[in-house]
Order: C-alpha cells, then sequence, then structure tokens
C-alpha cells in the first residue's frame, strides 16, 4: 500500500458521473467538483439520482431528516436494493439538513426509527458517509472517487459516445439485466462490436465491462437464455 | 494467557445480548441499555473493542475526549481494525460541539483508510439508543438486503431485441422464435435473417451487430 507516498504527487484527475435529476439540487456541488475538486464530472440519464464514482460504486445523498421520515422507507428500500443490484458498492451521504439563511439551525431530533434504519442499511453493507453541506458532499464524492481510483477501480474510458450507433449500442447495453451505466460505458468502448461481446467468454465480460466475475456471469448467462416464445406470446 | 484474549475476539454474544467490555460497567451507556431491554455480558479481557454485539459486528467507542485531547486513538482504531478482520467493525464517534472540528479528519481516517464503518452519535445517551437498535434489529428481516429475486428472463431478452432499431414487438417475436437466444441471434447470418424478417431488416440486423463500435479508434 504506497498511499502515504502518493500524497506528494499532484492528485489525479477523477471521473464521476451524474444523474442528469441531481442537476437542480446539485448546481453547487458540480461546481465545487469541476473547480475545486478538478473531477470530470458528465452528466447523463442514470435511473436515479445519483453518482457513480468508479466501475463498482454508486453513491446517492440523502438529508438526515429524508432517512429520519418514516413515509420515505419504501422509496429508500427500492432505491437502494436498486443500486446494490447494479453495484458492488453502494453508498450514503447523508447530509445535515440545509436551514434557511437567517433561520436558526434546528438541532436534530434522533430517533428509534432513525437508528432502526440507520443500524438496517449498515447491516445490509451500504456505506454511509457524513457531510455538513454541499462543500462537504463534493469533496467526499471526490475523495471516494479518488480512492477508488488508487484501488484500480477508477472510470478509465471516456465518459462519452459519440454517434448514432455508438448511442444505439449504449441504450441496449444497458438493458441487459445487472448492467449498470457505467458497465455499458466500458462494453461501448471495450468491445469492437456488438456481436463481439455477445459471443465473448465470461473473463472477456468481465475485463471489457470491468466488472465483477459473478455480474460477467450472469451477463453471460443472460445472453445464452433460450427464450420461450410461447410464453411471452400469451403473457 | 497470551492467547486468551484472541479466542474472545471471536465470542458472538446470543441474540438480545452484547458482550461489555469490563470498563464500561456503572456507565450511562450500560445503564441505558439494559433500560432498552438488551442483556449486558462483561467481559474483563475484551481490551481491543467496547461491545461485541450478535451478528458478527462489534463496535469501537470514541468518545470526544479521544478526539480532542488526541489520545492515541488513531493507532487503537488501527489494533481495531486489524483485530476485527471477521466482524462488520463499527466505530461510534462522539460528534460534539468540541470535538465537531476534527470530525472530518477522524471520518476519512475510520472510513477512507480504514474501511471501517463510522456511525456519530452526541454522547453515550443516543449510543445506547443506537446500539440497542442494532441489537434488536438483528432479529428481524432486514429490508434493505439484496434479494435474489429470480425474474423472469423471457421478457427482458424481448426488450433487448428491440433496442435494435427497426425491430419492434412482432419481428422481436419473430427473431426469438428462430434464434432463441441473443447470442445466437448476433451469430446469425443475413442469409438466415432473411426469411424471418425480409432482406432489407435481415441487412440492416446483421450490420447493427457487426458494426464497429467501439470509441476512439
Amino acid at each position: 500500500d504506497a498511499s502515504a507516498g502518493e500524497s506528494t504527487a499532484p492528485p489525479a484527475s477523477v471521473c464521476i458521473l451524474v444523474d442528469s435529476r441531481c442537476l437542480s439540487a446539485s448546481v453547487d456541488l458540480m461546481t465545487s467538483l469541476r473547480q475545486r475538486h478538478a473531477a470530470a464530472v458528465h452528466v447523463c440519464s442514470l435511473d436515479g439520482s445519483y453518482f457513480i464514482v468508479s466501475n463498482r460504486t454508486a453513491v446517492e445523498r440523502h438529508s438526515q431528516s429524508d432517512l429520519a421520515a418514516q413515509q420515505n422507507r419504501k422509496r429508500l428500500v427500492e432505491r437502494v436494493r436498486g443500486l446494490q443490484r447494479l453495484f458492488e458498492r453502494v453508498c450514503l451521504i447523508v447530509e445535515k439538513d440545509r436551514t434557511k439563511p437567517g433561520e436558526a439551525a434546528r438541532p436534530f431530533q434522533r430517533t428509534r426509527y432513525y437508528d432502526n434504519t440507520l443500524a438496517a442499511l449498515v447491516r445490509s453493507g451500504v456505506r454511509l458517509l457524513w457531510s455538513d453541506g454541499t462543500e462537504q458532499s463534493a469533496g467526499l464524492l471526490a475523495d471516494l472517487a479518488r480512492l477508488e481510483q488508487r484501488k484500480g477501480q477508477g472510470i478509465s474510458v471516456p465518459l462519452e459516445v459519440k454517434g448514432q450507433h455508438r448511442e444505439q449500442a449504449l441504450q441496449l447495453y444497458l438493458s441487459l439485466p445487472s448492467v449498470s451505466h457505467v458497465h455499458a460505458l466500458n462494453m461501448c468502448h471495450n468491445f469492437s462490436s456488438i456481436a463481439q461481446l455477445m459471443n465473448s467468454s465470461i473473463e472477456a465480460i468481465q475485463k471489457g465491462g470491468c466488472m465483477s466475475p459473478s455480474r460477467a456471469e450472469e451477463v453471460y448467462r443472460f445472453l445464452r437464455y433460450s427464450c420461450d416464445t410461447f410464453l411471452m406470446k400469451t403473457s | 494467557m497470551e492467547n486468551k484474549p484472541a479466542a474472545l475476539l471471536n465470542a458472538v454474544p446470543p441474540y438480545g445480548h452484547v458482550i461489555a467490555s469490563e470498563k464500561w460497567r456503572e456507565t450511562t451507556l450500560i445503564h441505558n441499555l439494559k433500560g432498552g431491554g438488551v442483556k449486558i455480558l462483561f467481559e474483563s479481557e475484551l481490551s481491543l473493542t467496547d461491545f461485541h454485539l450478535p451478528n458478527k459486528s462489534c463496535i469501537l467507542y470514541v468518545s470526544e475526549c479521544d478526539i480532542v485531547a488526541g489520545n492515541n486513538y488513531k493507532r487503537k482504531l488501527v489494533r481495531y481494525r486489524n483485530a476485527s478482520s471477521s466482524f462488520q467493525g463499527l466505530v461510534l464517534v462522539e460528534r460534539t460541539r468540541l470535538s465537531e472540528q476534527f470530525f472530518s479528519a477522524v471520518q476519512k481516517f475510520v472510513v477512507f483508510d480504514l474501511g471501517l464503518t463510522l456511525l456519530p452519535v452526541s454522547g453515550q445517551t443516543e449510543a445506547s439508543q443506537l446500539i440497542a437498535q442494532i441489537v434488536h434489529s438483528g432479529s428481524r428481516e432486514n429490508p434493505f438486503r439484496r434479494s435474489s429475486s429470480s425474474q423472469l428472463l423471457d421478457p427482458l431478452v424481448l426488450a433487448v431485441v428491440q433496442q435494435v432499431p427497426g425491430v419492434g414487438r412482432i419481428k422481436a417475436l419473430a427473431l426469438l422464435q428462430n434464434f432463441s437466444s441473443l447470442q445466437q441471434l448476433s451469430s446469425a447470418t443475413i442469409s438466415e435473417l432473411e426469411p424471418v424478417v425480409g432482406p432489407a431488416a435481415a441487412r440492416h440486423i446483421h450490420s447493427f451487430f457487426h458494426k464497429h463500435a467501439a470509441a476512439g479508434t
């Protein structure tokens, strides 16, 4: 582990994908990521409002009161499960609630329900990060992306695809189950054609998609799954 | 005596119980835990961790005083991390007005450098409530746990085929009737595709699958 020695070198630029739905709520955060942390940020259409900081890690921001509200439970469960299907690692940045200018900061009332949510999240392997606000969240996202890059998991392909055919190929890869936007992006850049991916071995899919062996195997099996069209027609 | 602590490191308490280090006896935290229906087993040999919980997790408690006084807590954390490899290592950190300015640095060290889970608390009262929830929730079903739901794959395959430009539901079904998997479909020649979708679509589909797609070249 040479992380100590690396601290003297200028921090390498990191790549982060952001869902377009984050835009309106995260303008300051994006500005900070780009300007203060020199991150390459690309806005795309993900299946939820989250960030992708590496080949295996997704990050979602939640306010503390968001986690503490019982009526949000169902949505939170769906979001976390959805992310866990697509990513090996799921992080939640828990942000302190913002106060309006001139308003006194109200102390957060910690409830049993909130503690129960935290306990369940931790037990399911979700990583929690704590933030005071936008500026700190940007720092955490950049730190996380940098850490993943050091571990060889950073996003290393161009963050966008150009041209109609490549765009269509990306959409096809995205429709494969358990394939996240970053996996699809890797496939777009690493396989010479769709047919090449579809005829690849598990190892080649793992390498080209920059994904875990089990995910690669799932994709491999899906591509060879024999459909029963009779069942589909009746449904 | 040399290897006794090592054996104790792997001790997992029964449900509803917590194994606590002897030094916590007579504290607010323990008092509140008991009040919250958690049973306590004290253990004097617990040196690297403060609490062992059911479900193979353990807790190291970093107090305001540890942080502000720089009380060697970093070394304690490293030893804790190294000792708790087979456990889920949780770190409760007292985040107070006094320790606030150090919190960000503590979080970086605990989460990014050591890979442990950090949970901030304002003090022992909040800590006891959180620990009680962790203990009690251990016996309940976890809603966030990854579910290995076996989805029906056939409609998903159909959806992928419909991503091919110019292929709607009817053509996709016809294609899958003749080439049952995506791999077979992508390997089909133009002459094999022709009888199913006609010459123009056959050429189009074949070219879509085989067109050079890799960017940057």
